[in-house]
């Protein structure tokens, strides 16, 4: 169990300089058997403190562990800090202070090929989507592999089997504007998974979405979980961590508090 | 390695990219065609400026005309003799005479001598003298001798004309680099706004783990088609002048006819010339591209 206090005010607790918090699986019932045999850690960060030029500390030695086939939910009010964590384990943002390793890669200094290879092991969804305006649903989800250097053979072979598992072959040759705001973010998911990364950040997935979209989207996900793909998912959305029974953690003021295990 | 798929992807980027530029890219490949019609122009005009003094002859050699009824075998030994001398030529008054009925285009060169009352010329020494410096000593020297008539060397016009081909290499040298500088940085705002036109695509493309070269070769590719574009129409523009002044030379007389023949450009000259400009315009075109992205692939 993680060696974690609880904040005054609620079930959660501040994670202590220099211990990690584990994040492990705790429903074994929701994950495959191979999931549990896994000892290597997916993400692990220790005590990481980032700060950002003008002053604003946004990260205060946050300790995390997740392994293979974990699902966590990452929470907290805005300007928290969740949003730079997530850009953190991709290497959009770099860290001041502490250790941090995605997949075997060590962060600190990581760039050029080895950050491109990198991100190809991670799949990113977001609040906004940022899917391409001019170009259609197929296109968009096949831009990762073409990015990435597949054929055009390999290409056709994964693009539709993404695309059924988000309900949206039908949509193939439709554009991002033709969408609804649910169907553009199922577009996102497509496009995160496309490559069978194995490790997953969604960055307030749900924020834009109406309550169907959103459970629609959580459910899409905790699939994706349940094939042993590490999904990280952050939300302000209370409703949305209560209704699941994952592992939580909360940001606040840039700190990690655990709020369920 | 590319496959062709690949291959066929980055074309495509590249088409797209071209596409999303608009008017700049005339802005691009018209500076680009302004760029290397110049440099071909001077290019071309120092290959004509080349001939033309090689045609004059060497500024080497001096010619000595000698009195009327004498032979230039007899003076070759003496003037052979003298230091400053490596070569001595002797041409006779008939081949003179043959050779200034032929570059002046007559056909009847009986009918013309019978007119002059025989061949007006007389024979002629083709003297080489070991330095530039020497020539004008020397030449007083071999005036100084008996039965020599006249004696000739490369005149001050001659020395001006090669001036002016140095002069004129190296302002061209200056104006292809202040252009090339310009069409660079026409190229680089151009690709500029073009990446900046396509970030959202970038960063889509740098999130899900492309490299950096992969994601902008395509702009490298657009900079190099800017330059080739530029080099075919600065080409055409060029060939188009060669064959209007070709035009021109065609019916005037034989004299303004060899002139324009000697300012014509060898076979090598005329494959050297697109190659330079296409070159010339890769390079300037990739450089642009270059120093736009640059910037953005360290990140």
């Amino acid at each position: 169990m993680a060696p974690v206090k609880s904040p005054p005010d609620r079930r959660s607790v501040h994670l202590p300089s220099g211990i990690r918090a584990q994040q492990r699986a705790a429903k074994a019932t929701s994950k495959p058997a191979t999931k549990s045999a896994s000892t290597t850690p997916s993400v692990s960060l220790r005590q990481v403190g980032k700060t950002y030029p003008d002053g604003s500390q946004a990260l205060i030695d946050v300790s995390l562990e997740l392994r293979k086939g974990d699902f966590l939910f990452i929470t907290g009010p805005s300007g928290a800090g969740k949003s730079t964590l997530l850009k953190l384990l991709y290497g959009q943002e770099k860290f001041d202070s502490g250790s941090l390793t995605v997949g075997g890669f060590n962060l600190a200094n990581l760039r050029g090929n080895q950050l491109a290879l990198l991100r190809r092991r991670i799949g990113i969804i977001f609040q906004d989507y940022k899917l391409i305006p001019r170009r259609t649903v197929a296109e968009n989800v096949a831009f990762v592999l073409w990015a990435q250097g597949y054929n055009r053979k390999e290409i056709s072979r994964r693009l539709p089997p993404t695309l059924k598992m988000v309900g949206l072959q039908h949509k193939a040759d439709c554009f991002p504007s033709q969408l609804s705001g649910g169907e553009q973010q199922r577009v996102s998911i497509a496009r995160a998974v496309v490559g069978m990364p194995p490790l997953l950040l969604a960055d307030e997935p749900t924020g834009n979405l109406d309550a169907d979209n959103s459970r629609q989207v959580i459910r899409i996900l905790k699939k994706l979980n349940s094939i042993g793909i590490t999904v990280i998912v952050t939300t302000h959305d209370e409703h949305l961590v209560r209704t699941s029974n994952f592992p939580v953690v909360q940001l606040r003021d840039g700190r990690l508090y655990q709020v369920r295990s | 390695m590319l496959n062709l798929s690949q291959a066929a992807y980055l074309l495509r980027e590249t088409a797209i990219g071209i596409r999303r530029g608009g008017w700049m890219n005339w802005a691009a490949v018209s500076t680009m065609t302004v760029l290397l019609f110049l440099f071909g122009i001077s290019l071309q005009t120092t290959w004509q400026i080349e001939g033309l003094l090689n045609h004059f002859g060497s500024q080497l050699v001096i010619s000595v005309y000698l009195d009327s009824g004498i032979d230039a075998t007899s003076l070759v030994e003496p003037i052979q003799a003298l230091p400053t001398v490596t070569q001595v030529t002797p041409v006779s008054k008939e081949v003179a005479w043959q050779r200034l009925t032929e570059e002046l285009g007559m056909t009847d060169v009986a009918g013309a001598a019978q007119q002059l009352n025989g061949n007006p010329l007389t024979d002629e020494l083709r003297v080489k003298a070991r330095t530039a410096d020497a020539v004008p000593q020397l030449a007083q020297q071999l005036e100084g001798i008996p039965s020599v008539s006249e004696v000739r060397y490369v005149t001050e016009a001659i020395q001006r004309l090669s001036e002016l081909h140095q002069g004129l290499r190296w302002l061209s040298l200056g104006i292809v680099s202040v252009l090339s500088l310009t069409a660079a940085a026409v190229i680089t705002t151009t690709i500029r706004l073009i990446v900046m036109a396509r970030r959202q695509e970038i960063e889509v493309m740098q999130l899900v783990g492309a490299t950096s070269l992969w994601i902008y070769l395509p702009f490298l590719l657009q900079g190099a088609a800017f330059g080739l574009a530029g080099a075919a129409v600065a080409w055409g523009l060029l060939l188009s002048i060669q064959q209007f002044l070709h035009h021109l030379a065609a019916q005037p007389p034989d004299l303004v006819q060899f002139l324009a023949d000697s300012l014509q450009l060898s076979l090598g000259q005329i494959l050297l010339l697109p190659l330079s400009l296409f070159a010339l315009g890769s390079a300037v075109g990739l450089g642009g591209s270059l120093i736009a992205v640059r910037k953005l692939a360290l990140r």
